[in-house]
């Protein structure tokens, strides 16, 4: 995105607040620009520099070799000329601009966000804040910039990764502002989790649910670090009490059946599965859980719930397991050519996305 | 939306989800303790493995044990392969400094006290090769002489060790031309054409030399994955009776595919009176070698079911046991793996195919986050059903650096077998080591069955059973027609089933003798189907001894 939006201002014409160059200075910056052109930046630098120790008071002149540097990526080597530039023209939006980017280029972030803010820039604006830490006014920014291209993935992408630094400022602050309420206790049960220290995230999550046990989310949660710990049994109590606070929680009920199925109870597992399809269909997991599930007790539906996850997930390794499950139970059903298909759809699949021993 | 973009925005809301499966913490079972724990005066074995900055592979994989009754005196002694010295710099010729007393395998004769006599240098035993660095052992009586060989195999150069029926043995590997090379691991004798003589199957583990030696990790030096080398060919050797065997690996089928070896499990899991070959491979499909009955085998692993676990991930296998847990009368596989998912249960569904079913079986509960090597389904209680002995421990003695909820030292796993599904239980001892070789046998003939496990730079473990008040019958087979130790033989009592074998585990073998719970049966009705074919039935046979079954030589 960076390196996009410098080309893009570069292609333009650097304009300057003073138009009057020294005559002796005007051939080296002619010079200077037609190297430029033929690509030649490192005789455009040596042109520019010349002019600059002829005109040390024309801006457009330190414009013109920051410029010259940022064609060449060298960012760091803009940046004085451009100061000295924006020393002589501090109200140029050219020269704050290709300043912005320089700094912001060369790893300056919190210096940029000062001259992107006097243009009208949002996106570059957004990203320099992003990188300060700024989290809250890049999400403003850079959803301001998405307004107008929206589906531009480099914007896409910065936007994402600033929400999620919003989010965990946010935690971070809860934790500071209060590290004993139920909230506090969850972003610290969720650090802990994080960590994978296991014991002590279900202590935060359960001292959060002995302050608010009807709080959503709360459950799912420490049944997913009970989960991680290959505690069944502990896990689905968990999601079953989830489940019965959101019943209509598609998520609740593929975690609760997923925990019954690990434990091998799999009649139980296939029904809380088929209710987390209902709520939300079309999920593959929920889909290939279904399937392990009722491969034995209800063969057809489980065939059935597989064919979806392939149809979803085509060559994915996902479709390559339920390719497999889908071998097993029409071995059973004594399907051999069937079963040998499956079985050949897999290997497929497994060479597409695996490394085989060599 | 699809489940992974629920996930992700969940994510934001802290129901956040990991892509790995951590450490059970609830690991300790509340009932009484199944075994003892003791160490029998006179074993003083130390298994050195000789960790490295380095991380050289090999270092993080030994040791096997076996339990033989070598002298033929009734008890049974215990065999320990050691691993050699490696240095953080290793100059050719590669020398582990194995005439150096503290590298020596060791033989230990048990005494009628149950004491144990360090024998090893008497039985010749002493040096296992400078260039040999241990790894396991396979027993069997390959001559039919009556005395148990025995075959430790290395990375480096093989041995096999003809016992002299006089206490001493001979390394008799030249003449038998049973060294392999590269990398072995786990070994077993098996009669793969049922004409009365033991073969020999050796897995092998990677392509990989000192010199080829990598170091993985990026702050912290680990062991590479088996990926990061070549994969290698496993090895069967075919007995031809005259103290020699040919390498058939090729010929048989054998070596058409490569893979990470590490166990190795017979069983004839067909009915066809062929007995097949399991290898458990780290990190790439299963492999299940069908014996074709005519000096040939297929793998067949994938296309019977018994490829990839239950989540449909190939399992990185390392110990396995093919018995059958369930009493159905058909061997079933249990394969033991590292953290990601449970240790996997392939049930024989008959028919020649298998399903994965350790969620069924339990193994979901018990497992997904520890690390599993060497493995025996025994019946520990004597109630007719086969429980699950598992020594556990990681591969990286660094692993809690990487991640918190591993532990490169973990207890054993006993899970007792409740009608085909296992409960975790009390092995009596939760002392975390890095267990690695496991071998199981009645050691003090009490009629409950122990077990002798290895643990990386540490004296070996003795689980005495603390016994109960369930029957039992032991038996011995004594081959004729068929191979002496009777391998291969399928014995039915009282609707349980055992393939008779001394493979299995991991780098390790096992009591050859077939021990039954009885439950609180007071006589055993006993079938068995020999190699031969002989099929030979004893009715009412009174519990609660060892009897020795000869064939019968009319079919």
């Amino acid at each position: 995105m960076i390196h996009a939006l410098l080309w893009m201002c570069l292609l333009l014409p650097p304009q300057s607040a003073e138009p009057s160059v020294p005559g002796d200075a005007l051939p080296l910056l002619q010079s200077g620009i037609d190297a430029e052109n033929r690509g030649a930046f490192d005789e455009a630098v040596a042109a520019f520099r010349k002019a600059a120790e002829l005109a040390p008071n024309t801006a457009i002149v330190f414009l013109r070799l920051g410029d010259a540097y940022m064609k060449e990526h060298d960012y760091a080597a803009a940046i004085p000329p451009l100061k000295h530039a924006a020393e002589l023209s501090p109200d140029s939006p050219a020269v704050h601009q290709l300043l912005g980017y320089a700094l912001l280029a060369a790893g300056y972030a919190a210096d940029a966000v000062s001259h992107l803010k006097m243009i009208n820039d949002p996106a570059a604006l957004g990203i320099a804040q992003l990188q300060a830490g700024q989290a809250a006014e890049a999400v403003a920014n850079l959803q301001a910039a998405l307004a107008k291209s929206p589906d531009d993935p480099d914007l896409l992408f910065y936007l994402s990764r600033a929400a999620t630094a919003l989010a965990g400022q946010s935690l971070d602050r809860l934790r500071a502002v209060d590290p004993n309420s139920a909230r506090g206790h969850q972003a610290l049960g969720q650090t802990d989790y994080e960590m994978k220290k296991l014991p002590e995230a279900a202590k935060e999550y359960e001292q959060a649910l002995a302050m608010r046990p009807d709080l959503p989310g709360l459950r799912l949660e420490l049944g997913q670090v009970f989960a991680a710990g290959s505690e069944w049994a502990k896990a689905e109590e968990q999601f079953r009490g989830e489940a019965k606070l959101q019943p209509g929680s598609a998520e609740a009920a593929y975690r609760l059946g997923n925990a019954l199925l690990q434990q091998g109870k799999m009649k139980e597992a296939a029904e809380e599965l088929k209710r987390s399809d209902s709520l939300s269909p079309g999920m593959p997991e929920t889909l290939y859980a279904l399937g392990k599930a009722a491969a034995i007790s209800e063969p057809d539906a489980a065939a059935h719930a597989l064919e979806r996850v392939i149809e979803l997930e085509k060559d994915t390794p996902l479709a390559g397991q339920a390719y497999l499950v889908l071998a097993q139970i029409h071995r059973r059903q004594g399907k051999a050519e069937q079963a040998a298909r499956d079985t050949e759809n897999y290997r497929k699949i497994q060479a597409l996305t695996a490394h085989p021993p060599s | 939306m699809t489940r992974r973009e629920l996930l992700s925005l969940l994510f934001s809301l802290g129901a956040r989800e990991f892509g790995r499966v951590l450490p059970a913490q609830d690991t300790k079972p509340k009932s009484d303790p199944v075994f003892q724990v003791k160490s029998p005066k006179g074993v003083d074995f130390v298994l050195r493995n000789s960790p490295t900055s380095r991380k050289y592979l090999i270092e993080t994989m030994p040791g096997g044990v076996a339990l033989l009754d070598y002298n033929n005196d009734g008890l049974l002694d215990v065999f320990f392969v050691n691993g050699g010295n490696v240095r953080d710099t290793m100059a050719t010729p590669i020398n582990f400094d194995r005439r150096n007393p503290a590298y020596w395998n060791r033989l230990y004769r048990q005494n009628p006290d149950g004491t144990f006599t360090d024998v090893t240098e008497q039985a010749g035993l002493a040096h296992a090769g400078d260039a040999n660095y241990g790894m396991g052992v396979a027993v069997g009586d390959y001559d039919n002489d009556g005395f148990p060989d025995i075959y430790v195999t290395n990375f480096g150069k093989n041995i096999l060790y003809h016992n002299n029926g006089d206490g001493t043995f001979t390394d008799v590997t030249a003449k038998a031309g049973v060294a392999a090379g590269g990398w072995s691991v786990s070994a077993g004798f098996f009669d793969y054409d049922n004409d009365g003589r033991l073969d020999l199957f050796v897995t092998r583990y990677l392509d990989w030399s000192v010199e080829k030696s990598k170091t993985c990790g990026s702050e912290r030096a680990t062991y590479c994955p088996p990926g990061t080398f070549p994969a290698i060919t496993n090895v069967l050797y075919h007995n031809r009776g005259d103290g020699t065997f040919e390498d058939v690996s090729i010929a048989s089928g054998i070596a058409a595919k490569k893979g990470h070896g590490l166990g190795v499990a017979f069983a004839d899991y067909d009915g066809d009176g062929f007995t097949d070959i399991f290898v458990a491979n780290d990190a790439t499909d299963q492999f299940l070698f069908h014996n074709n009955g005519n000096g040939t085998f297929t793998e067949c692993g994938l296309d019977a079911g018994a490829g990839l676990s239950e989540s449909g991930r190939m399992p990185s296998g390392m110990g396995v046991v093919f018995q059958d847990y369930d009493n159905d009368g058909l061997p079933d596989l249990l394969v033991t793996q590292l953290p990601h998912d449970p240790y996997v249960i392939f049930h024989n569904d008959g028919r020649g195919l298998f399903s994965a079913q350790e969620l069924e079986a339990g193994f979901g509960v018990l497992s997904g986050s520890v690390s599993g090597w060497g493995v025996g389904l025994e019946d520990f209680d004597n109630d007719g059903w086969k429980d699950a002995f598992i020594v556990q421990g990681h591969v990286f003695d660094n692993v809690e650096t990487y991640d918190d909820s591993l532990r490169y030292r973990e207890p054993p796993l006993l899970a007792l077998n409740r009608a085909g599904r296992f409960e975790r239980a009390n092995p009596g001892s939760d002392l975390p080591v890095a267990g690695r070789g496991a071998a199981f046998g009645d050691l003090n003939n009490d009629g409950w069955m122990d077990v002798v496990t290895t643990s990386l730079g540490e004296a070996p473990q003795f689980y005495f059973n603390r016994r109960g008040q369930f029957h039992w019958l032991t038996i011995t087979l004594h081959g004729k027609r068929s191979n002496r130790d009777g391998f291969g033989a399928r014995v039915q009592v009282n609707g349980q089933t055992r393939f008779a074998t001394a493979a299995g585990s991991y780098l390790s073998s096992n009591d050859k003798r077939l021990h039954f719970g009885l439950g609180s049966a007071e006589t055993a009705d006993i079938e068995i189907r020999w190699p031969s074919g002989i099929r030979q039935v004893l009715r009412g046979v009174k519990a609660d001894q060892f009897i020795v079954i000869e064939e019968s030589v009319q079919p």
